[in-house]
């Protein structure tokens, strides 16, 4: 094969400086969560974590005395909530705006191109006005107050997804609904959403993967563990003062392991999403 | 159809509420002192807190490090993921080597935060071991006015290349193959194929990440609140850094933010304006 050198060249090129770059970061993170106590901090660094532990998970052994999963235990409890319900929100709203827009063009292009650009705001900007507001009424540091803001971003999200993906499914099947005597929602919810199933998974995985990354609103409106959120929790301990890297390494894993495994099982449509449509994955 | 209207009225409702009588609000404070731990009192200032921003030196630092931070980036991160999107396609292994290369994308801010924060650790960090194989001392990393800049760089190359990588990859994924053939019949090379096809088709498409890529990159936060602190000193402030620390944390000046704010939104506002003309939206309604 006359291609041969080439090809050999790529594999260099991808592998050994890419993959590493890419993928040592986490391989730093694992090792560190499952290292002895006394292999967090040597000179050369330790790179093989053996004999291995699983003290950082369980908050046992030397570890106990610095921090253990245990205690993120209702930061985790919060992130579960916040995200599950962020989710179920999303969804009502997204679906019925969907359909509309879907159907009947509901709104134009003003309407649809408003709903996008909600998803561009930046976090901060909502936060500085809706800390005000959330502190008169009396609901920062609750869950309500994260769910509302991460909705307005996640429903936007949402909208575009199921504005395409009703799009894709045959105006005939609803049309021949309302000439049986269906309502518009009777044929909504008896006709096409059961056929949308796969897309409002889809919609509920983003959902819940954004609001479960999300990390600077939940620094401004929450304080303390009733409503503070996984990736707080993270942030304020390794901003800290004598910091064990077994624990948090093993927080970190368990932050980041649920979300990667439904980014990638919902990947198809972060795509399309994440573009607003320019690539169909 | 009746009740169409009905069906899009609470998205209406609830942003209304939760996006755009905020936004009144704030432009309204943006003209005010307000001061929530000193009782909460608005003292009127006028278009004081808009022209603060031009001789702020910490405003003008920050303005000037996250137009730093966007443009470079923008170009590291869209030529490195070219690159990537160009060597993955069609080499063994395609699946399994796109999936490495995703995973950085996949993480929480905070967790690779915590992750970069530990690599880049003066005294134990692995980075300073690697280079010390080389000779090279150990550098404070986010002590060090120099390299704290690069610190946020090189984190946000990590996290935001398996981006471009991917948007571009599939881009390249739904050339179709036709066009390749036909070159390829003509007599064109690998780089005659990237130079005259590949390229040319992406043009649009590269387009769309670098504005995607710059709004994300002007709304920078969570790896500097994890990293660097804005240290040392203010060399790292990105703006929405700056707004974050002079709204809760020294000045709690809830005025000032919101005139900070009010700019920031005005810029990502004229930024996603363009990005939805580019996108061509109307396609999707049909038209």
């Amino acid at each position: 094969m006359k291609i041969a050198p080439t090809r050999i060249i790529r594999y260099i090129v991808l592998i050994l400086p890419f993959l590493m770059f890419f993928l040592f970061p986490v391989y730093w993170m694992v090792i560190t969560a499952i290292k002895t106590s006394d292999k967090w901090f040597t000179w050369p660094p330790t790179f093989i974590p053996w004999p291995f532990t699983l003290d950082s998970f369980l908050g046992s052994g030397e570890v106990y005395r610095t921090a253990s999963l245990r205690e993120v235990v209702p930061f985790l409890i919060n992130s579960i909530g916040i995200s599950l319900m962020t989710s179920v929100l999303t969804i009502t709203l997204a679906t019925f705006t969907a359909y509309s827009i879907s159907r009947f063009k509901t709104g134009g292009m003003r309407f649809l191109s408003w709903i996008l650009s909600m998803r561009m705001l930046p976090p901060i900007a909502v936060g500085v006005p809706i800390y005000v507001i959330f502190y008169h009424f009396g609901i920062l540091n609750t869950w309500l107050a994260l769910i509302l803001v991460y909705t307005v971003f996640t429903s936007s999200f949402g909208v575009w997804v199921l504005v395409s993906f009703f799009n894709d499914i045959p105006r005939e099947l609803d049309e021949a609904a309302y000439i049986d005597g269906c309502t518009l929602f009777q044929a909504f919810t008896k006709i096409v959403l059961p056929i949308s199933l796969p897309g409002i998974v889809a919609v509920f995985i983003i959902s819940f993967t954004l609001s479960w990354g999300e990390f600077l609103l939940a620094l401004l409106l929450t304080y303390d563990k009733a409503a503070q959120t996984i990736p707080v929790f993270i942030g304020r301990y390794i901003t800290g003062f004598q910091i064990a890297w077994g624990p948090i390494a093993a927080t970190g894993l368990v932050a980041m392991l649920p979300v990667t495994i439904l980014t990638f099982i919902a990947l198809r449509y972060l795509i399309s999403g994440l573009t607003l449509g320019a690539v169909r994955g | 159809m009746r009740g169409r209207l009905l069906f899009v009225l609470p998205l209406i409702f609830f942003y209304l509420s939760i996006t755009i009588y905020p936004f009144l609000y704030m432009i309204y404070i943006s003209f005010f002192e307000y001061n929530l731990a000193a009782g909460g009192v608005l003292k009127f200032l006028g278009v004081e807190n808009y022209v603060k921003v031009f001789y702020d030196p910490v405003a003008r630092g920050s303005i000037f490090f996250t137009s730093f931070i966007t443009v470079m980036g923008i170009i590291v991160e869209t030529l490195l993921g070219l690159l990537l999107a160009l060597l993955v396609i069609g080499v063994k292994g395609e699946r399994v080597m796109r999936l490495c290369f995703l995973i950085p994308m996949t993480i929480p801010m905070a967790v690779s935060g915590m992750i970069w924060r530990m690599l880049f650790n003066t005294t134990f960090g692995p980075i300073n071991y690697f280079l010390s194989l080389f000779g090279i001392s150990r550098i404070s990393w986010t002590g060090d006015p120099f390299f704290a800049p690069l610190t946020i760089l090189i984190v946000d190359i990590w996290q935001g290349t398996p981006f471009v990588f991917l948007i571009l990859y599939a881009g390249l994924k739904s050339i179709p193959p036709v066009y390749i053939e036909a070159a390829m019949v003509d007599g064109a090379d690998e780089w005659k194929l990237t130079r005259y096809i590949r390229l040319p088709m992406l043009r649009d498409l590269i387009m769309v990440v670098v504005l995607l890529k710059s709004i994300d990159l002007l709304k920078l936060f969570d790896s500097v609140y994890m990293i660097t602190g804005g240290g040392p000193g203010t060399t790292t402030y990105t703006f929405s850094y700056l707004i974050y620390q002079v709204g809760f944390i020294t000045g709690i000046n809830l005025g000032y933010a919101s005139s900070l704010s009010v700019i920031l939104l005005i810029v990502i506002m004229l930024l996603t304006t363009t990005l939805i003309r580019i996108l061509n939206v109307r396609r999707l309604l049909g038209r």
